[in-house]
């Protein structure tokens, strides 16, 4: 038996209430969600069985690989814009600015509410929305262009523009790891800005960077509010298909096999992701530092 | 170029809500460019809609409550996990952080799963455990950063001075993470008040601000909704502008509290 010192008992009382807590209302809803994915539903009630039946019926239904496709698509998009978009900014605000304004100010449009933003977007997209209205009172275009709403593209701007924030949050604490020293010493020692940035920086903020990518996309391939609102009915989602199940339609079975497999998804993503970096060598092959 | 490219994110993210607060003070039901007038006659309708007014007061208690049970729960947590080592403070601190690395959709049908198997009527109770899960992750990361740096030789100075382990906290502990501790309550008042992902699936049949808009917009496409929109923007923009100041305020009367301590 391991020795436990005064000060880790104390530490271990202090956290027992949270983690009582997130047992009863994380580990055990996710683990009875996970059972009831090979349960029954027979008229909208559940019957406790082992049958592979919901699994079956999901992966057989081309519609459900579409609409995953859909899914994954959202958020692997949303994904690289928010870490393209906001790589830029966090590197100005770690590197070239010595106040925290310009960083505070951007984190406080993350709580410019979630709905109240993608209603924003509708309002500006809509075949009568501000884009629309304006490029026909400057004659641009006669009609007003429909791909606009309802399509996969309002979907993603939506998502990125709601992921912006939080991306760059990511990515700052990533930054502020990378002491500006070493990218003194790379330059001193003749290093281009290409090469600092590809050599020294990316790999030394590996873990935030691929962190910000797999938040990004975790959360907004998983949304099911945006594409049901602005996605039209080509940008529907497994998400939207799994709320459905446990609104409206109800067979909570069927929906909870399907979050599974949606879950599944994204970790084929992220390991695909983690492979990728390493294939570009932009991963760190050994420690850097502390 | 790098400084013009940096305002011009900051404009991609403040526009739409910019454009939003102009038009829920237009004073036509039109939410195009010209713009023909100011007025507040949205304002007036939406405040004059009880649905709209009882939701209000519900996600203000929902946030109230989540924030009062996550300072709780988190501000203990963090300092245990002060206290811990190795691989406990990893597992533990991987835990904590679950709940927000798992779509909302996902906490949404688990604890919805959880409530009809035990029993648990849907209501603002039940809607409040499911904000509470949501916040924490973020209180605990808020909170942690500091506490890390704070030195607990310090408290043992205070015991060893005679405090008991009450005073110690009180007296040391507490004036050093308070602070820290009163902006990660008002965030997670904030996170709260804007959650609707989750609350979806939680809520009975007294609803929250969030699904208020919600019900909204599928309906239609009525200026009144801007009128909301900014009221739940100016809401919780304006909690975390207080809460930001507040922390800036106290540091910054610590540090000259510092300074005149080192003059003398």
């Amino acid at each position: 038996m391991m020795k436990i010192s005064r000060q880790e008992r104390m530490g271990l009382g202090l956290v027992a209430p949270s983690f009582f807590f997130l047992l009863v209302f994380f580990i055990i809803p996710a683990i009875l969600l996970f059972v009831c994915s090979f349960w029954m539903a027979q008229a909208f009630r559940l019957i406790p069985a082992f049958t592979f039946d919901n699994y079956a019926r999901a992966l057989s239904n081309t519609g459900f690989y579409f609409l995953t496709w859909n899914a994954l698509k959202n958020g692997l998009c949303t994904a690289v814009l928010t870490v393209v978009l906001s790589f830029p900014a966090a590197y100005f605000i770690v590197y070239r600015t010595r106040g925290n304004l310009l960083f505070y100010l951007i984190l406080v449009s993350w709580f410019s509410s979630y709905l109240v933003r993608i209603y924003a977007w509708r309002v500006i997209l809509g075949s009568n929305g501000l884009i629309n209205t304006t490029l026909m009172q400057l004659g641009l275009i006669d009609q007003p262009l429909e791909m606009l709403l309802f399509s996969p593209f309002a979907t993603i701007v939506t998502l990125t523009h709601i992921m912006l924030p939080f991306g760059l949050l990511l990515l700052v604490s990533a930054l502020r790891d990378v002491k500006k020293e070493y990218v003194e010493a790379a330059r001193d020692l003749g290093a281009s800005q290409t090469e600092v940035l590809t050599r020294v920086i990316l790999p030394m903020c590996y873990k935030g960077v691929v962190g910000a990518f797999m938040f990004t996309f975790v959360i907004s391939a998983g949304d099911f509010v945006t594409p049901q609102l602005l996605g039209g009915r080509d940008g529907m989602t497994t998400g939207i298909l799994i709320a459905n199940q446990f609104r409206t339609a109800g067979n909570w079975p069927f929906g909870a096999a399907m979050a599974f497999l949606l879950l599944a998804a994204f970790l084929v993503v992220y390991l695909g992701f983690v492979r990728l970096l390493d294939l570009l060598r932009l991963a760190p092959g050994r420690r850097f530092h502390d | 170029m790098l400084r013009f490219y940096v305002w011009l994110y900051v404009a991609f993210l403040y526009a739409p809500i910019a454009i939003i607060t102009l038009f829920s003070f237009h004073s036509s039901a039109s939410l195009t460019f010209p713009f023909e007038g100011v007025s507040l006659r949205w304002y007036a309708k939406i405040f004059s809609d009880t649905t709209f007014l009882n939701s209000l007061t519900n996600s203000l208690i929902v946030g109230a409550s989540t924030a009062a049970v996550t300072t709780v729960l988190g501000s203990l947590t963090a300092l245990g996990l002060a206290r811990l080592k190795g691989r406990i403070q990893t597992v533990f601190g991987l835990l904590a952080f679950g709940p927000v690395a798992l779509p909302g959709l996902f906490l949404g049908i688990a604890l919805v799963m959880l409530f009809s198997q035990v029993g648990l009527q849907r209501s603002l109770v039940t809607v409040t455990i499911a904000h509470v899960l949501f916040t924490l992750p973020f209180f605990i990361e808020a909170v942690r950063s500091r506490i890390e740096y704070f030195d607990l030789s310090l408290e043992e100075a205070a015991r060893d001075l005679g405090a008991t382990p009450l005073q110690s906290f009180r007296l040391v502990t507490l004036p050093i993470i308070g602070p820290t501790i009163g902006g990660a309550a008002i965030l997670s008042f904030a996170l709260s008040f804007d959650e609707f992902i989750i609350t979806v699936f939680v809520s009975g049949n007294e609803t929250t601000l969030p699904l208020t808009i919600w019900s909204m917009m599928r309906r239609a496409v009525s200026p009144d909704i801007n009128a909301a929109s900014v009221i739940s923007l100016g809401l919780s923009i304006g909690l975390i502008l207080i809460g930001g100041l507040l922390v800036w305020y106290q540091r910054r009367l610590a540090l000259s509290a510092r300074a005149k301590d080192l003059e003398t």
